[in-house]
């Protein structure tokens, strides 16, 4: 699915990921654990194609497709998705129409028909339900006056309606108390489907209580440098980082 | 052209006056020299060394519909009026007549508002008085409510000066909707102003489009007088040519009059479109609000002047003026003023501008949902163009405006 060599990326001629190796196979989910500026969130924007981080040097491929080559809207239409820690809002477009207008997207990438009006809020109309939003916010601006759970529940819903290949989800716990981490977890595992790929970045080993994952790595200084699997982030929760050494005391300087 | 100094008057008749008194003001006047305010960002250069030409023969070219809209049309082309105004079919209580009216009754309605209800300061309001030779007069009955809109329609055609005239009187009680629109690219120069007499408990719904593009330069205005709960919705889409200025007056002469402006402004590469508007509140208890919302592209250039006056005597006045503005490159320029002068204490008064240009995050959000960049432009920056076009009253115009600004945006080249 994906396949992450040697990446070394740089945000304002900073170098934040230095080195990092990650493969992830069909079906699994993957947790990127690690302390303030090890290069978590850099990660999701690096993949997606974010202007402004460059890549110096390693090679990312979906499915085997060279990702570092393609647009921003071509890595999504590959099936990439990023769920954003601070989901941005667009007043005066509507989150239905942006939905639609990424939906058909998708589908047109597959050769898909656009779905109607009627098919499409059919389906986002579920979806919402799914994510326990209320159906008006389907009609409000893009993450517009929405709360901070509201906006992480919002990009749950995208997510369920583009229907991704690989789901990289930036600290989507953040802000959000036992309910709505539910409601957040809930829709992520309705996706798992035994083929679509998930990479959660988080904080906190809370969230891993929700969604299970099959592999935990600490992000440290821009390198993963340590793996293993959920009990990682068990040991993480009860005793910190602490046991990074070096690189951690460089990473939080 | 105006420079020159060749200004004579077009007849001698009931509105001689009027024109005389305009000739004496802008002879007084003079051209405006190139740090008048009123002028300082739209340079009158292309007009400078016009010289003045009349149609001699004009052709009655088909006016382009507003889908499922059902108005009675008023076409001027090349400044001549090619409607038979006598053969129209108009609603019980609402009358429409050439300026040029024989009689006296009409003559003197006209005249109660000819020039008087439009202030003398705009020197191409001047210009039309003094030259104006086409004119209509629309006048509504008291407690009438008039359902058809009415369109009055200036095309410029060929390389001729068109002075057009619109008088509009809404008695009390009464309702209308007016749609001036004008439209042409050839090389050409139009005048086109409106005044409107609204009197107590009347009702107006009103549309500009000043819709001139490429070398056609227009210069008009439209001008409204409210009287006691007096509510006025206008909405007005700019585009921009070689020259191309609206000067809007709004003056509250009642109590608890209401007014609402919207205008909406797209540019194309090159173009210049300049917007000024008064509020004036010389009455307590009115209330105003106007958005102006614009889209400017490379090397264009749009002027937004905003002026609220609050007079002394006008306490709890409420007024809001507010200016957004998208650049689509860095050669595009936007030069907004919004100017408040207030001189009664008891009342809310606010206003801003602000000039953005593309919102790279919001930008990089659609994108990662797959939108394809060019969509995801038109959706990200026409929305809040988009917005002013959802608040138009009218459904028939807002359908046929969304996609015709959208598409207009579409085509306009970020840089």
């Amino acid at each position: 699915m994906l396949s992450i060599k040697n990446l070394h990326a740089s945000v304002e001629e900073k170098n934040i990921i230095k080195g990092l190796n990650l493969e992830v196979k069909p079906g699994e989910v993957h947790a990127i654990m690690g302390p303030n500026g090890a290069g978590k969130s850099t990660l999701g924007y690096v993949l997606s194609g974010r202007d402004g981080y460059e890549v110096s040097d390693g090679e990312a491929t979906l499915n085997g497709k060279d990702l570092l080559e393609l647009d921003v809207e071509e890595r999504a239409r590959e099936g990439l998705f990023l769920a954003f820690q601070y989901p941005v809002e667009i007043p005066g477009v509507s989150n239905m129409e942006f939905m639609k207008e990424s939906v058909n997207a998708m589908r047109e990438e597959r050769g898909e028909a656009p779905l109607t009006a009627a098919e499409f809020l059919k389906k986002a109309k579920e979806a919402c339900k799914q994510v326990q939003l209320p159906l008006d916010f389907l009609k409000r601006g893009v993450n517009e006056g929405f709360s901070g759970g509201e906006k992480k529940r919002n990009e749950i819903m995208q997510m369920i309606l583009l229907e991704p290949k690989l789901c990289i989800l930036d600290e989507s716990d953040s802000g959000l108390d036992v309910d709505a981490l539910q409601v957040v977890a809930d829709g992520v595992n309705s996706q798992r489907d035994g083929e679509r790929s998930f990479i959660v970045v988080t904080h906190y080993q809370r969230l891993l209580d929700y969604i299970k994952p099959d592999f935990v790595h600490i992000l440290a200084d821009g390198k993963i440098v340590k793996s293993g699997d959920a009990s990682l982030a068990l040991e993480v929760e009860k005793s910190g980082y602490a046991f990074l050494g070096k690189a951690y005391e460089e990473a939080e300087a | 052209m105006a420079r020159t100094g060749h200004y004579t008057a077009q007849r001698d008749d009931y509105l001689s006056p009027v024109r005389q008194q305009a000739l004496a003001q802008l002879k007084a006047d003079g051209w405006p020299a190139r740090r008048n305010e009123s002028w300082r960002f739209t340079p009158l250069t292309p007009i400078e060394k016009r010289e003045a030409k009349q149609a001699v023969q004009t052709d009655n070219l088909p006016v382009p519909a507003i889908d499922n809209l059902n108005a009675i049309d008023l076409i001027f082309v090349d400044g001549v009026l090619v409607t038979q105004v006598n053969t129209l079919d108009v609603p019980a209580g609402m009358s429409i007549t050439s300026l040029n009216s024989d009689d006296a009754a009409t003559r003197q309605a006209i005249s109660s508002v000819y020039g008087k209800v439009k202030p003398s300061r705009h020197m191409f309001g001047l210009v039309n008085d003094a030259l104006c030779q086409h004119g209509i007069f629309i006048n509504v009955e008291a407690g009438v409510k008039i359902d058809t809109p009415v369109r009055i329609v200036n095309m410029a055609s060929q390389n001729v000066d068109a002075h057009t005239r619109v008088v509009v009187k809404v008695a009390e009680g009464a309702s209308a909707t007016v749609i001036e629109q004008g439209f042409g690219d050839t090389e050409s120069l139009t005048t086109a102003f409106a005044e409107y007499d609204l009197a107590d408990d009347a009702h107006l719904e009103h549309y500009r489009f000043a819709m001139f593009t490429g070398k056609a330069k227009q210069l008009g205005g439209s001008h409204f007088k409210l009287h006691n709960r007096t509510t006025l919705n206008s909405t007005m889409v700019g585009y921009g040519s070689e020259l191309s200025r609206l000067d809007v007056d709004i003056h509250h002469a009642g109590e608890f009059a209401d007014a609402k402006m919207n205008a909406v402004y797209l540019l194309a590469e090159g173009e210049l479109f300049d917007l000024h508007s008064t509020i004036e509140h010389a009455m307590p208890n009115g209330t105003t609000e106007e958005n102006a919302r614009g889209i400017v592209g490379d090397k264009a250039r749009a002027v937004f002047n905003g002026r609220i006056h609050i007079h002394r005597d006008a306490q709890k006045t409420l007024a809001e003026l507010n200016n957004r503005n998208l650049l689509l490159s860095r050669r595009g320029v936007i030069n907004t003023k919004p100017e408040l002068e207030i001189y009664a204490d008891d009342v809310k008064c606010a206003h801003g501008a602000t000039v953005a240009e593309i919102e790279e995050e919001a930008l990089y959000y659609m994108l990662t949902r797959g939108i394809p960049r060019s969509k995801a432009l038109v959706m990200l920056n026409f929305g809040f163009i988009q917005e002013l076009i959802n608040d138009v009253p009218n459904g028939a115009i807002r359908e046929w405006l969304a996609p015709l600004l959208s598409e207009r945006f579409a085509q306009m080249e970020v840089k």
